[in-house]
């Protein structure tokens, strides 16, 4: 009775009586992180829809004095301008993107969410041991993987391939689809798989006709995770796809911007509409998102 | 038994593929940093990976590490890189932490903003890089604008001229982007954490920063290991922002051991050399993270 009287008094204390100075703190605070969260992304896009002279103004206009879709229209190739050769890449290689991370995305579905039902439902040999690498892998610096990567796709004559960047991904997205879909399953009461097999299931179809028909939250936080990791991936696809027309969006937006002659404003109008999928897919899907992916990591 | 059958016939793709995918490449990148890696004789001996042959090269010792261990700009990157992982892991605790807080007070707006914490965390730092050049340049940065409108400047700064300067930059870019990430761990974190234990402290009169000390921060321990361990890691393999941004430079002002081993491979296509650079700076990253399991969550088990 007392600790229930304490945590109301508590409850009070905090919600009800803050004083007017803490109240002007809290919300000092609240408007400080929610510029710093935003701001910069607002402002990408306030330039993207700009002149660059107007960029290029002294005083600088924080409200854009003329507001233009020039920048869109040059980089989606319906205005001619004098880099659209770079710019011309853009769609192809979002095309690109939008390939490797469904692929990988699906696979990772696919091998990752039955391999996370097992550790979270049965013992076998070796359990412990193969869990320990999986996240061993999460420690691990990937890039020293990349000179090894490198070779071994070319001799397997897969450099400057989609398939390539597809095996290439997994070593980054699989050990935690596998670490999502666990602490998942975890959470999924067991008798619902035993209660499948009392009733005639064989152990694969209480599997994928029970269990994981109740898994969409784990299958959306893993996917979406996935995907964001694939989409936004930039190192490894320089790397590996140097052929035009083999890479994804990140090395050709970076190529934008390592041309001298191309506006800041057209650069900013590629960069925002790249970034636009991951951040209306991870916005979208956050619920599961947050709650997959702190799940599987406050636990592992 | 047949459980078992059952469980590994699971498994099974899955470790094949962390298999085919990290440990080999893993171990293969060891093996490449004690070769000779002539990129245009590969037809020496060779072992098969599920029917591909993949070379095997040169066996010439620890001359790859003795030969960058002797090279100054090799130890003058590790320098760099020890100061930027620490930057880069105190500010995104900290901020991860400060924004935390923040966003476990109730308010009018906190689903929003708890929303908004996504923002960063899900752009590609290709993005993150263009975004922030929008800010920081010295011809078109909003930042030198606002500046100069408040009168703080009379002229536009180059932030990413000076070596020192563009360091600490790129620590506070990737913090931006990253630190959300930790802010989520933490939030979840302080939401398990009992009401009573605040209450039983605020009889003892415990104002808000005791009680952060004595009862939130001991609390949140496996959590605050976990957000040094991925920051450490991901302090290390940053690349990207310094392509984007600096690519090493000014001079070699920002040239980190990553960078460094990213550039002695695929610029200068020196493998060899280039793959040593990165399996010492793996070899740190494993020995942190040792580090931080023996100091914060051994002194925490016997506790719990």
């Amino acid at each position: 009775m007392a600790i229930v009287a304490a945590e109301r008094s508590y409850r009070g204390g905090r919600y009800r009586a803050r004083s007017l100075g803490s109240r002007v703190v809290l919300y000092g605070l609240i408007v400080v992180v929610a510029l710093w969260l935003v701001g910069p992304f607002v402002w990408l896009f306030v330039t993207s829809v700009s002149y660059q002279r107007n960029l290029l103004a002294r005083p600088l206009a924080l409200i854009p004095p003329e507001v233009t879709v020039d920048n869109y229209k040059m980089i989606l190739g319906l205005i001619r301008f004098h880099a659209e050769g770079q710019a011309s890449k853009i769609l192809p290689s979002m095309l690109n993107s939008l390939i490797v991370a469904l692929l990988v995305t699906a696979l990772n579905l696919a091998i990752g969410t039955t391999a996370g039902y097992a550790y979270a439902r049965f013992r076998f040999p070796l359990k412990t041991l193969s869990l320990f690498a999986l996240l061993f892998t999460r420690m691990l610096p990937t890039v020293v993987l990349i000179p090894a990567f490198f070779l071994m796709l070319r001799a397997a004559g897969l450099q400057n391939t989609l398939t390539g960047l597809v095996v290439a991904y997994c070593s980054f997205t699989l050990p935690f689809t596998v670490w999502i879909m666990k602490a998942y399953f975890e959470t999924v009461p067991a008798e619902l798989d035993k209660s499948a097999l009392v009733d005639g299931c064989n152990r694969f179809q209480a599997y994928a006709h029970i269990v994981l028909p109740v898994s969409g939250p784990g299958l959306m936080a893993g996917g979406a995770f996935t995907f964001m990791l694939c989409w936004n991936e930039f190192i490894v696809a320089q790397v590996l796809n140097t052929k035009p027309g083999t890479t994804t969006l990140p090395p050709v937006i970076a190529g934008m911007n390592g041309q001298i002659n191309i506006d800041y404003s057209v650069i900013a109008a590629s960069g925002f509409l790249g970034a636009l999928p991951a951040v209306l897919l991870v916005l979208i899907f956050q619920k599961y998102l947050v709650q997959g992916l702190t799940a599987g990591s406050v636990k592992g | 038994m047949a459980e078992a059958r059952f469980a590994v016939f699971l498994v099974l793709p899955t470790l094949v593929a962390i298999f085919v995918v990290v440990l080999f490449p893993l171990a293969y990148s060891l093996w490449l940093s004690f070769t000779d890696v002539n990129l245009l004789r590969t037809t020496g001996p060779a072992i098969e990976l599920f029917g591909v042959r993949v070379p095997l090269f040169r066996w010439i010792g620890v001359a790859n590490y003795v030969r960058i261990l002797d090279d100054p700009l090799y130890w003058s990157s590790l320098w760099r890189t020890l100061y930027f992982v620490g930057a880069f892991v105190l500010e995104a605790t900290v901020v991860g932490m400060g924004m935390a807080l923040v966003l476990h007070e109730r308010f009018h707006g906190r689903p929003l903003l708890r929303s908004l914490l996504l923002v960063p965390w899900s752009l590609s730092r290709v993005v993150v890089g263009l975004l922030w050049i929008g800010i920081l340049d010295f011809e078109f940065g909003v930042l030198n604008g606002v500046l100069t409108r408040v009168g703080v400047i009379d002229h536009y700064i180059s932030f990413l001229r000076d070596g020192f300067t563009a360091l600490n930059v790129l620590v506070s870019v990737y913090m931006w982007n990253q630190a959300p990430f930790a802010s989520l761990l933490f939030l979840a974190g302080l939401q398990s954490i009992s009401l009573d234990l605040y209450s039983a402290a605020e009889v003892d009169g415990a104002g808000y920063w005791q009680r952060f000390r004595y009862v939130t921060l001991p609390a949140l321990r496996p959590i605050v290991f976990l957000v040094l361990v991925l920051a450490t890691v991901n302090g290390f393999l940053m690349l990207d922002l310094i392509y984007v941004l600096t690519m090493g430079g000014p001079g070699n002002d920002t040239t980190t051991l990553s960078w460094l081993g990213f550039q002695t491979t695929f610029a200068y296509f020196k493998f060899g050399p280039g793959t040593a650079i990165l399996y010492t700076l793996t070899a740190l990253c494993l020995l942190l993270t040792f580090v931080y399991h023996r100091l914060i969550l051994a002194s925490f088990e016997p506790e719990a």
